[in-house]
């Protein structure tokens, strides 16, 4: 392309559209392989904007697995946002991927990441701008293969009509062995129908065509079989045994364009284990796999010098637990804080919060601080296991205004199974003690930043609560207007997500295959970029549950019992049903449960299962 | 430094480009001069910010650095390490401080490459040009830093503008006032010029910057050889 004047149609478009560098490519690390030297080609797609897919760390290492191998190539397509959307429709241009500009037609396979359930929206006008048919009854032999993974492939329902093949759990190695056999087959020329058949057959591998799904008289869900012999009943997810030895991207693709994590993302373990009730991510991540110091270290350095990132992120669900948490920010910070990179820890835990932590973390650049203490009060953060205390949000927020810090960001939940406007009123108090904290601390009071996120609960699968009902949305609502009038101070800043959007995302959280149709139906009606406010319409989606004879109330707001077949029952997670049962029984009795790290063993069945075990680093 | 910035690095926007730069240079091991306070980002000036989506064939940029390091050496290092579209043509050690480039900039070369959706002439073509540039004033609308909309004149900053054809291709040449006395953008000229000539082209069109002028003495020169 360079000092070339060619005036193709994108060429033309890309000037008249919003960031025009989301669909340019050609960033540092980018790999564009050479389309004819390769057997087998895959697009990974992300359903979202560039900004928000680029921030993805799985993109960077299934990128880098792919793209080392000799007989394949991966590149990259992302939700095209509305104003581009716009002008390839009009101009019929379809979707492309990044690296090669090829449609996604030409690829083998076309593989979604779901990161969370209101980008499946964006799923099917992904397919349908690429010209791709929805169902996946309707793709005949030439049509890419499409294969989607993540979080949310965890319940695949909703999505069964429209995905060929799910892979569940890490994908490090499960995608190795799923290319071999998809590779081999198309060698041998074998029809779609056989592909998938196989593809089954793999560890790890659901194909929902392969199986029917019965629904009760009065419309609930029943039972899911496989419709043919060898197809298994149920599908276990994977798990990468040893971080320290998984395949790992040396030289993630650095975007030119600012994305919303703009920075080295260096994963210090998978899984947490805290097991707070409500944590979906705690439940699909175990067990807990800490890397040794020395590969962080090791591979820290690395990513330094290919990306050339002025910050590091050490990441995980609970980076303040890992063991060697301090070892390794001081001597990251020893090595490179000349080179003036900074480190930066998200998600701090207020129970072991160090001052001297977060000074070693702020002597380059300092970062926003937040918590996340999820509810109000003691009595409701026994119910969702969350461990911290009010004494240990108080000290750290005190000792980390003392420090400098002039603004903190507090995390809660609203809507929690047994909440009272007790706790919303703790909410309140808690908001409070923190300000006074500041003025007390000195910090100049134009200054002093409380923030508030208040996120409503959304009960998901595999967790305790997943038998639990969403409250309904009017009383979110009413929640959320009663902290509102109640936080109105100089000094607080009140966030909150629309009730409507949560509500959404609890019936697609635990759907059954039906809400393809309204989907299907929802996305024909617009919706697209429903995590985006300026998108969402509730009305919209509601409307597409109508014409589909459907009622989100039916799953947002159901209480399962705890004998009722569960849609998305054949995944197995590997955590056992009898733990759930006794960790929703012991959240109802106001009681808590232990850390595995700490004390003793739970019981949750993960690593028997799976045939696994947690990995720590050895303490400090 | 003298750089370009093409192909689909030219969509990198200013702000990003200054954070291109400075982690090229971290992934080129150049010791980059960084500012003080919470947020240090490293010392580069650009002479003349270029809008997103135009391609820059010859730009220029003061960089500063901690150690004296040859400047052939800097020039190879830094392309090595640049994403596609960005490279660096030539560095040049200054001799002291000297004036800011953003200073020194008066004018900037352009050239446009539109596609015609309808029968043109080269006759049509000059015509056009000719009756554009013999207007008194051309005024287009801009929006000023409360965000009011007012006019203003864009004949005074257009010093040079001249056309030709090219198969189905409109090829334009103009040279504008730029810098921090006043900026004429070639996206106003070209917009204006297409409304009043009423030229059939369609959708977006190809932007080429291709150097950058000073004033010495009276004399005009490239940045560069000052």
């Amino acid at each position: 392309m360079e000092g070339k004047t060619e005036l193709d149609f994108l060429e033309q478009i890309l000037p008249l559209v919003k960031k025009p560098a989301r669909y340019a490519g050609g960033e540092w690390n980018a790999v564009r392989k050479d389309w004819e030297t390769v057997e087998y080609r895959v697009a990974f797609a992300f359903p979202d904007v560039y900004e928000v897919g680029m921030s993805h760390l799985g993109l960077q290492i299934l990128y880098d697995i792919v793209n080392r191998r000799s007989d394949t190539l991966m590149e990259r397509v992302f939700a095209p946002w509305t104003d581009m959307e716009e002008k390839m429709r009009e101009g019929g241009l379809p979707l492309f991927a990044l690296e090669s500009r090829r449609p996604l037609l030409d690829f083998d396979m076309v593989a979604f990441t779901l990161q969370y359930e209101m980008s499946f929206s964006n799923v099917l006008n992904m397919l349908d701008l690429a010209g791709i048919p929805r169902d996946s009854g309707r793709r005949t032999d030439g049509f890419p293969l499409i294969v989607a993974g993540g979080p949310c492939a965890y319940n695949p329902e909703p999505l069964a009509d429209f995905i060929d093949v799910f892979v569940i759990g890490e994908g490090e190695e499960a995608i190795g062995e799923l290319l071999d056999v998809l590779i081999k087959l198309k060698r041998q020329n074998v029809s779609r129908q056989e592909l998938l058949f196989e593809s089954a057959r793999l560890p790890g591998v659901y194909v929902p065509s392969l199986y029917r799904v019965f629904y009760h008289e009065g419309g609930r869900f029943s039972r899911i079989v496989p419709s043919l012999d060898g197809v298994p009943e149920r599908i276990t997810k994977r798990v990468v045994r040893n971080l320290d030895s998984a395949p790992f991207p040396e030289r993630p693709i650095v975007p030119s364009t600012e994305v919303v994590h703009d920075r080295i993302m260096l994963e210090v373990f998978r899984g947490c284990t805290r097991g707070c009730r409500f944590c979906q991510a705690g439940i699909l991540y175990r067990p807990v796999r800490e890397r040794k110091p020395e590969t962080v270290l090791k591979q820290a350095a690395g990513l330094v010098q290919s990306t050339g990132y002025e910050e590091i992120s050490l990441t995980s669900l609970s980076t303040s637990d890992y063991s060697q948490v301090r070892k390794v920010v001081k001597s990251l910070l020893d090595k490179h804080a000349c080179q003036g990179l900074g480190v930066s820890l998200p998600s701090l835990r207020a129970d072991n919060f160090s001052v001297e932590l977060a000074k070693e973390v702020q002597r380059v650049r300092r970062s926003s601080l937040t918590f996340a203490p999820e509810a109000g009060t003691q009595r409701l953060r026994d119910v969702i296991n969350k461990g911290v205390k009010d004494e240990d949000l108080i000290e750290a927020t005190g000792a980390a205004f003392r420090e400098g810090w002039k603004a903190v960001k507090l995390y809660f939940m609203i809507g929690l199974p047994t909440e009272t406007d007790e706790d919303l009123d703790g909410i309140v108090r808690l908001a409070r003690a923190v300000l006074t904290l500041g003025r007390k601390a000195g910090v100049p009071r134009g200054r002093l930043r409380v923030t508030i996120s208040a996120s409503s609960f959304v009960p998901k699968a595999h967790t305790a609560f997943q038998w639990e009902p969403q409250t309904p949305l009017a009383e979110l609502q009413r929640k959320q207007d009663y902290l509102s009038e109640r936080l109105k101070e100089k000094g607080i800043v009140f966030n909150y997500h629309d009730a409507g959007l949560s509500f959404l995302e609890a019936a697609f959280a635990r759907g059954d295959r039906r809400l393809g149709a309204v989907l299907a139906r929802a996305v024909d009606l617009g919706c697209r970029f429903d995590g985006w406010s300026e998108h969402f319409q509730l009305d919209r989606w509601l409307e597409a549950f109508r014409l589909t004879g459907l009622d989100p109330e039916d799953y947002a707001n159901h209480r399962y019992a705890y004998d009722e077949p569960l849609p998305w029952g054949h995944i197995d997670t590997g955590v056992s049903r009898q733990y759930l049962v006794r960790e929703h029984q012991l959240a109802m009795a106001g009681l808590v449960t232990g850390d595995c790290r700490t004390e003793s063993c739970p019981g949750c069945g993960v690593c028997t299962t799976l045939e696994v075990e947690p990995v720590f680093a050895g303490g400090d | 430094m003298m750089y370009e910035k093409v192909g689909p690095a030219r969509f990198i926007s200013h702000l990003d480009l200054l954070r291109t730069f400075g982690r090229a240079a971290r992934r080129a091991g150049l010791p980059l001069a960084f500012t003080q306070g919470f947020n240090p980002h490293p010392k580069i000036t650009f002479a003349a910010p270029l809008a997103v989506g135009i391609s820059g064939e010859a730009e220029f940029a003061d960089l500063e650095l901690t150690e004296k390091i040859p400047a052939p050496f800097v020039a190879r290092a830094l392309s090595d390490a640049l994403p596609e579209g960005l490279r660096v043509l030539e560095v040049r050690q200054l001799k002291g401080a000297g004036p800011a480039l953003m200073a020194m900039v008066r004018s900037a070369s352009y050239r446009v490459e539109a596609k015609t959706c309808g029968p043109v002439t080269a006759g049509e073509l000059k015509d056009a040009l000719g009756s554009f540039l013999s207007r008194q004033e051309i005024l287009v609308e801009r929006k000023n830093n409360e965000g009011k909309k007012v006019l203003y004149d864009l004949r005074p900053g257009i010093f040079v503008m001249s056309g030709r054809l090219d198969n189905d291709i409109i090829k334009i040449e103009a040279e504008l006032k730029t810098g921090s006395s006043g900026n004429v953008r070639i996206e106003e000229v070209l917009e204006a010029f297409l409304k009043s000539s009423r030229l059939p082209v369609q959708g977006g069109y190809a932007l080429f910057r291709n150097n950058l002028y000073t004033v010495a003495g009276k004399e005009k020169k490239m940045l560069w050889q000052t």
